[in-house]
């Protein structure tokens, strides 16, 4: 009776060792969430990659980021330089070559949407909401994020947003329109950047 | 005392006096280096007979001739003793995975100096160890990818990829909307204008699976999985067998038929031991994440390169990565998820 009860407190034993043995997860979500359980940070960040790029901190959705300032890397930046008279009058004016001719509005259809939705006819120098409310250039996100509510989610969470400089914090992500013309959003088609004559061979 | 605790026999061919480990007296730290078993003493530690062991010395006395006849030539010079001598060392290390940091050092020194030697230009090659608290992850967005194959070139010239073969890690697989994850009637070779109509683009690499089949064949543990969970390959280490190609269920891996040609201009000289290093003849080779960038904490080639931003790389570990939003925000799959070799590597769609 005695060795009957020894054998299986031994067995117990050597279960619950081998069922214990580390680094041995059912699967990598198990393992991530072990693991990360106490995360206190690396020993690495990515900032000197982003170093010399100027910057902008925004909080969106609880998410605390960086994107790239915008108003210095527009060339004609301000608009007020030209701009210094109402639209009317300076359309008014015959001479004068026209202007912004090099953009094509191809963002939803005129019906929706046209300059006016989104640029402000007083104040060129910023933009504008659908209610009116003055928008930075550098924040233009906000804009975006009032018809693309989707995009703006996954942007803020980082699944729609691509990364500058690494992965390490601190996270500096690419705005709306570091990718995306604002006047022309969809990518255009073209050729892939690769022809591989070998591997066309290999799948004949 | 001057001597220098070795695991193999030293020519020391050149006449330069070699610097020593600091220890004078007895406090010198042999028993810790008897304790550690690496390689070369896992080799000659081994059990063996007579004929067993003529065997193996005939075959290092062939290469051996060849490093000292060279070496003790009156005619050559200083550098041909000096390539000899490092040739020598190389040839008798152990796998890297076994190495201590100082012997990861030495071998790093001896490549660069051996590159200089033959090319007349420094490279700067790495044997930087995984950063703790980090596990590497991967996701790719098919509703965003454009097939633009950006990807490919980047990777190409990043990880020193062999040109002659037009060798490639990355495949970019055109599929057909409305036919789901269908791989035999996909076409990874398309030249087209993309997007094309009615398809969709789906990106495959080494997903550096956490169970991963390739490391369970290899005969001579020349690829593991490290701490981050990157999983490479010793080059040297590697006997070419190609047990490995065949145990990837995704087509992860690439094997060298013939030595890699690369112009010398486009050698990135940017390199890590266990990553972009100049391959040769007949060894296995796949992504390794950019090792050499992702350990500095910059985004693998291929994630910078993509015009789209389909490509979403980060630790794992940390809750407040992009990956980890993607991993709990996103409805996520993997590949041949059955399979239970726990890919790394996610798909999403918007």
């Amino acid at each position: 009776m005695k060795l009957k009860l020894n054998i299986i407190l031994i067995c117990t034993y050597v279960v619950m060792i081998s069922c214990k043995h580390k680094e041995e997860y059912h699967n990598i979500n198990e393992k991530i969430e072990d693991l990360s359980k106490d995360f206190k940070g690396i020993s690495i960040s990515s900032e000197r990659y982003t170093e010399t790029l100027n910057k902008v901190e925004v909080i969106e959705n609880w998410q605390r980021f960086y994107i790239p300032e915008r108003k210095s890397q527009i060339i004609s930046f301000e608009c007020n330089e030209c701009h210094s008279k109402p639209l009317d009058e300076l359309q008014g004016e015959e001479k004068i070559k026209k202007s912004h001719w090099d953009i094509t509005l191809n963002h939803a259809n005129t019906e929706t949407m046209n300059c006016v939705t989104c640029h402000s006819e007083n104040n060129m120098d910023e933009l504008r909401s659908i209610t009116n409310k003055p928008i930075d250039l550098n924040l233009s996100h906000k804009l975006c994020a009032q018809c693309h509510q989707d995009q703006f989610k996954d942007w803020t969470g980082g699944a729609h947003s691509k990364q500058i400089g690494g992965w390490a914090q601190p996270r500096v992500s690419q705005t709306c329109v570091g990718c995306h013309d604002p006047h022309k959003p969809t990518f255009e088609k073209r050729w892939p950047a690769r022809y591989n004559s070998q591997m066309v061979d290999e799948r004949k | 005392m001057n001597k220098e605790i070795k695991k193999w026999f030293s020519l020391n061919l050149s006449n330069k006096k070699q610097s020593n480990c600091g220890c004078s007296g007895s406090s010198c730290n042999e028993n810790e280096m008897e304790n550690k078993k690496d390689g070369i003493s896992q080799v000659f530690d081994v059990d063996m007979n007579r004929r067993q062991a003529f065997k193996k010395i005939t075959a290092g006395l062939v290469i051996g001739a060849g490093a000292v006849s060279s070496s003790c030539s009156v005619v050559s010079g200083d550098e041909s003793k000096e390539k000899s001598q490092i040739e020598w060392e190389e040839y008798f290390k152990g796998n890297y995975k076994l190495m201590t940091d100082e012997e990861k050092d030495k071998t790093v020194n001896r490549l660069v100096r051996s590159y200089e030697l033959r090319v007349g230009k420094k490279i700067n090659l790495s044997s930087k160890n995984a950063i703790d608290d980090v596990l590497f992850g991967y996701a790719f967005n098919i509703s965003k990818c454009q097939g633009y194959m950006d990807c490919v070139n980047a990777c190409v010239e990043e990880n020193n990829q062999d040109r002659a073969s037009e060798m490639q890690y990355i495949r970019i697989h055109e599929m057909n909307d409305g036919k789901g994850l269908n791989f035999g009637e996909a076409d990874d070779t398309y030249y087209h204008e993309v997007p094309a109509q009615g398809h969709f683009y789906m990106g495959t690499q080494c997903f550096h699976c956490d169970n991963p089949p390739c490391v369970e064949v290899c005969p001579v543990q020349a690829t593991w999985k490290e701490k981050d969970g990157i999983v490479v390959i010793d080059y040297d280490w590697c006997i070419g067998c190609r047990y490995c190609m065949a145990a990837c269920p995704y087509d992860g891996r690439r094997f060298n038929w013939s030595t890699p040609q690369i112009p010398e201009q486009e050698v990135n000289k940017d390199q890590h031991y266990l990553g972009n290093r100049l391959r040769k003849k007949g060894v296995m080779e796949k992504c390794t994440f950019c090792i050499q960038r992702s350990r500095a904490g910059k985004n693998p080639a291929c994630v910078e390169a993509c015009p789209t931003g389909s490509r979403i790389f980060g630790n794992l570990l940390d809750p407040n990565s992009e990956i980890r939003w993607v991993l709990e925000n996103k409805k996520v799959f993997r590949l041949k998820e059955d399979l239970g070799t726990e890919p790394k590597f996610w798909y999403f769609m918007d």
